[in-house]
């Protein structure tokens, strides 16, 4: 099943960047941290929004394939797009000196929490479904 | 209408018995449902033709475009194709786990998932199909239909 399609693909984009942003301005709330960059960052967390959508639909075509290499090649490819992204804008607006740090560290910590997610979430359908297993065979 | 549930040791196979004088809505309900679960699939195997009742079948599997059938400790060869398999009997408990394989979830033991998100499907005659992550929501929509149907 395609779980992100032509249909949904902006709306996952809009909750994404939605979650995001706010994450960031709580983040600063409570920090009490400014960020000068404000607009130029808005607009990267909407291309991040972008991308990690766009790559996280692949999954559906890559379902043949083994799932670890699968995970750290889609990380990869988006780290990947996301340091071209930061090195392209540095031709023409000046970069933090810790952007590429900053958002390896933005990118991974949501990346490694939803793969964590999606791995256990494996794991208990199937021990949800041998659950069923059992009781079909109390039942017979 | 009621539903006696009896116990025998000893019985060679499990069957049921209707008693009626009319066959009621509620009756007619019951046997449509049991319809398709107590179908037979006709298939051959060396050269013989044969039928198998279609809850002994454990899983298909298609090899070099042929569809196969297998049971607890036998393999038949059947005309239908997998997909008019599922379109015929997934009412009953077959549902598709991967391109190439169909099985009967009646027929599981139990599942075990590898670290690369494959699940393993042991069946109850101990030999083990695989299934692809891309038909899981498939086979757990199946799976929580069956049990949906367990609990009515």
């Amino acid at each position: 099943m395609k779980i992100i399609n032509r249909n949904n693909f902006i709306s996952i984009v809009c909750v994404s960047f939605t979650l995001i942003v706010c994450g960031k301005l709580l983040f600063e709330k409570a920090t009490g941290f400014t960020d000068i960059y404000y607009t130029e960052n808005i607009f990267m967390c909407l291309g991040i929004s972008v991308l990690a959508t766009a790559i996280l639909a692949l999954h559906y075509y890559l379902q043949h394939l083994p799932f670890v290499p699968v995970v750290i090649g889609q990380y990869l490819l988006l780290l990947a797009v996301i340091f071209g992204g930061i090195w392209t804008l540095g031709h023409f607006t000046e970069n933090a000196p810790s952007a590429y740090r900053d958002m390896f560290i933005s990118v991974s910590i949501p990346y490694v929490i939803g793969a964590i997610v999606y791995y256990a979430s494996f794991f208990m359908q199937i021990k949800k479904a041998n659950e069923v297993f059992m009781n079909l065979d109390q039942n017979e | 209408m009621r539903f006696i549930k009896t116990r025998e040791e000893d019985l060679e196979e499990n069957y049921l018995e209707l008693h009626y004088d009319e066959i009621d809505e509620e009756t007619a309900a019951v046997l449509e449902r049991l319809r398709p679960a107590l179908k037979y699939i006709e298939g051959t195997t060396d050269g013989k033709r044969l039928t198998v009742p279609l809850a002994d079948m454990y899983y298909f599997e298609t090899v070099d475009r042929k569809t196969f059938g297998y049971t607890k400790n036998s393999c038949v060869e059947v005309k239908e194709t997998l997909q008019g398999i599922i379109d015929e009997y997934e009412k009953v408990g077959f549902v598709r786990i991967s391109k190439s394989a169909v099985v009967n979830l009646y027929k599981i033991k139990k599942l075990q998932g590898d670290l690369n998100m494959r699940t393993l499907i042991f069946l109850k005659n101990d030999e083990c199909l695989v299934m692809n992550r891309g038909y899981r929501a498939e086979f757990y929509a199946a799976l929580n239909k069956l049990q949906g149907r367990k609990k009515a």
